[in-house]
């Protein structure tokens, strides 16, 4: 079984609004993939949502586009992340691959996913910006690096796997599909009531107010310093090229910078 | 067999047309879809800001107590401007402020999506993103349902009812239009301006939920048409109609015309300080009777603005209305149609009727001449100087001279401008005629 994750937002910015509710870019590729990765291996696809009634549309828009089979886990909007991420494995327990997206519409801390990993003791592979399926049991997925670097790992079952928005586009559902997915099923699960350890958030921790000198130089010095820009390797070199060779190289660079592929 | 229906009905667009119908359709039992281009019903769709949701009464009993609205117009203005002149007729009521109302502003993408809401509380299969792309025919030419832009995307029905909004390809493609001439459309353009309530309510006179409706003439830097202000809750919305020949003969960009009615001495002040928040522009179908296709073919009907019911008739700019009507008249004749087993021309006859009978033909016909009558040169360019002239000379005080007789004025003014009094007598005549 292969299985996506997504999160339904309820209206943003205008919470309850169903027609600004749905799922990040981020969820819809997400679903993309379990369905390019089920269809690869002759695997189920399993859509999970954790959340309140209404957000059965994105479940339903998910089985219009191919899935087998969706479930709601009736949770509060405003469940913990690790509530979630426990209340979703219950579902996807056995799944060989978990896809989730790396951000939601709203908090978008991208937590889940890794909860959810630690929960099934499975692999992680978060963030990720490329995804190639390969054979299907094992996996090559792309990540980010600072100084514009890619790290590509191989991932092997059991694993969950957050991707970026850009990285698949969900397909474009059939018009049969919509029409029957408008009825069909939808299991919902009720998780186990989830009492909050309320005495651990009640007393938020408040660190002494200290003085910091004002800020020095300028804005961009101080981006650069924050972020490591400027212990990335310096590339400047002037070249003196007509315009189709320059073009070339200027690709040439790009690929070797891991800009493009 | 290859024509054999998926649903009864679909219903494309999911604006006031497509909701009635595809609400009258639902109620009735019949299986329906609707389909809808934008991501939820109203999302693609502008207009003024002003709806009278009178017919209503038919199909939502006690529409206003949750209808998405912004505030009930209970003062109608009209306005006649020149460059430097402004003269006003102001009505106000309070009846327009309480059940059961009678216009009322409020946004498409509330409006129509509330509307289309009671379609699909009624049973109504609601389908979003999907466009209609074109029409299928069965062996014997009848319309036997749409395609549209989704993979697999051909649904089959009994009737397909086309509320696919002005420039409608789906009429087109099945022939109901004869001809379309870029004449028969204005353009209209509007800002929507944000301003706070109180604000708001201060400069027009208003409190609560009351609103303010105005319609102007002389607006427009010469091309004809006309221009409108509407009160939202906390913003305002302005715009003006433009006749399309003359738009485009005239060089001038839409928006520049409406900065310019904006920065006019009697509209200024009304909107000084407001941040702008919207653009958008949309096609009218203007023309009334003198452009309106055939209302039904073998399996196919065409309501609301698709088959140019829009009554875009001078100071008064009723589309919603009518195509809400339209809609439901065109759903009422297709459940009978679908009971009587014949959905021909014939079978569908029931719709032409309901149209006749009501006030969408009536008020069509009564008022054919209106939009021609009003973006005539002279009602443009120089009835507006006239009377504009003739209100100031009536309150100027000119002492030591005497007070000039109305008559007098009335000649004089109608020199200056230049209006020969055969033409006057004549327009005159045509007025009382039309709107008499
Ligand atoms: C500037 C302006 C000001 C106006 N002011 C007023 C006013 O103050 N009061 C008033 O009553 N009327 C006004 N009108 C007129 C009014 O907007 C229209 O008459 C009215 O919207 C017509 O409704 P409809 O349902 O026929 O079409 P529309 O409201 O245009 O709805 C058509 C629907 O069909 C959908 N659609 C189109 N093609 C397809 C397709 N192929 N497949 C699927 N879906 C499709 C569209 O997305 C849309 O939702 C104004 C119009 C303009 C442009």
């Amino acid at each position: 079984m292969i299985a996506a994750c997504v999160k339904w937002v309820a209206g943003v910015p205008e919470p309850g609004d169903e027609r600004f509710a749905g799922i990040s870019a981020a969820d819809q590729a997400a679903v993309e993939l379990a369905l390019r990765h089920g269809a690869s291996m002759g695997d189920d696809v399993v859509v999970v949502t954790a959340g309140p009634p209404a957000a059965e549309r994105a479940l339903r828009e998910a089985l219009a586009a191919g899935a087998t089979r969706a479930v709601r886990v009736d949770l509060p909007a405003d469940a913990t992340s690790s509530d979630v991420a426990t209340a979703l494995a219950g579902v996807v327990g056995d799944a060989a691959f978990v896809w989730c997206g790396d951000y939601s519409t709203d908090r978008g801390s991208g937590s889940v996913p890794a909860f959810l990993a630690a929960e099934r003791s499975a692999r992680q592979a978060l963030g990720a910006v490329a995804v190639d399926l390969a054979d299907g049991a094992t996996i090559s997925v792309t990540r980010r690096l600072d100084g514009g670097r890619r790290e590509v790992s191989t991932v092997s079952a059991p694993a969950v796997v957050s991707v970026e928005g850009a990285v698949a586009r969900l397909r474009r559902a059939g018009l049969a599909g919509v029409l029957a997915a408008r009825t069909a099923p939808i299991e919902v699960r009720r998780p186990a009531v989830v009492v909050p350890d309320v005495a651990a958030i009640v007393h938020a921790y408040r660190p002494r107010a200290r003085t910091l000198p004002p800020p020095h130089g300028s804005t961009l010095d101080r981006l650069r310093e924050l972020t490591d820009a400027a212990a990335a390797p310096a590339h400047g070199e002037t070249v003196h090229l007509d315009p189709a060779d320059a073009a070339d190289r200027i690709l040439t660079a790009l690929r070797a910078w891991s800009y493009l592929t | 067999m290859d024509d054999e229906p998926d649903v009864d009905v679909i219903v494309v667009g999911g604006g006031p047309a497509g909701a009635c119908a595809a609400l009258v359709a639902a109620r009735a039992g019949l299986s329906t879809v609707l389909l809808e281009r934008g991501p939820f019903p109203g999302s693609k769709n502008m207009y003024g800001g002003v709806v009278y949701p009178r017919i209503l009464d038919r199909l939502i009993p006690n529409w206003w107590e949750t209808a998405p609205i912004q505030r009930w117009v209970t003062r109608r203005s009209t306005m006649v401007l020149t460059d430097t002149q402004a003269l006003t007729v102001d009505y106000r009521t309070e009846a327009w402020g309480k059940p059961p109302y009678n216009g009322a502003t409020a946004y498409r993408p509330d409006f129509d999506h509330w509307l289309a809401g009671h379609a699909e509380a009624a049973g109504a299969q609601l389908v979003c993103d999907t466009t209609a792309v074109g029409l299928l025919r069965g062996a014997s030419g009848r319309i036997v349902g749409v395609r549209t832009d989704r993979p697999g995307g051909d649904l089959r029905a009994r009737v397909v009812i086309a509320c696919d909004g002005v420039n409608s390809f789906l009429a087109k493609e099945a022939g109901l239009f004869e001809h379309t001439d870029a004449k028969h459309y204005t353009l209209g353009v509007k800002e929507t301006l944000a301003l706070p309530k109180e604000v708001i309510d201060e400069r027009f006179g208003v409190r609560g939920r009351e609103g303010v409706d105005i319609e102007m003439i002389g607006c427009t830097s010469g091309v004809n048409g006309g221009g409108f202000l509407y009160t939202n809750l906390d913003s305002v919305a302005v715009g003006v109609v433009l006749k399309l020949p003359k738009l485009a003969a005239q060089q001038l960009r839409p928006e520049e015309i409406i900065a310019r009615m904006k920065r006019h001495p009697a509209i200024a002040p009304l909107i000084e300080g407001a941040d702008l928040k919207e653009y958008s522009a949309h096609l009218i179908p203007e023309a009334g009777l003198a452009m309106m296709p055939k209302m039904t073919t073998d399996g196919m009907l065409v309501a609301g603005d698709a088959a140019a019911l829009c009554l875009a008739a001078g100071i008064w700019l009723e589309g919603v209305n009518f195509a809400m009507a339209s809609g439901m008249y065109a759903g009422e004749a297709v459940v009978e149609a679908v009971r009587n087993g014949d959905v021909g021309v014939e079978g569908l006859a029931g719709y032409q009727r309901r149209l006749s009978e009501t006030f969408v033909l009536k008020d069509h016909r009564r008022l054919r001449r209106a939009p021609e009558i009003v973006l005539s040169d002279r009602v443009q360019h120089l009835y507006p100087a006239m009377v504009a002239g003739i209100a100031e000379r009536m309150f100027q005080v000119d002492n030591p001279a005497p007070k000039p007789r109305l008559r007098t004025i009335l000649k004089q003014e109608r020199k200056r401008v230049g209006i020969r009094r055969r033409d006057l007598a004549r327009d005159g005549l045509d007025g009382l005629r039309t709107f008499g």
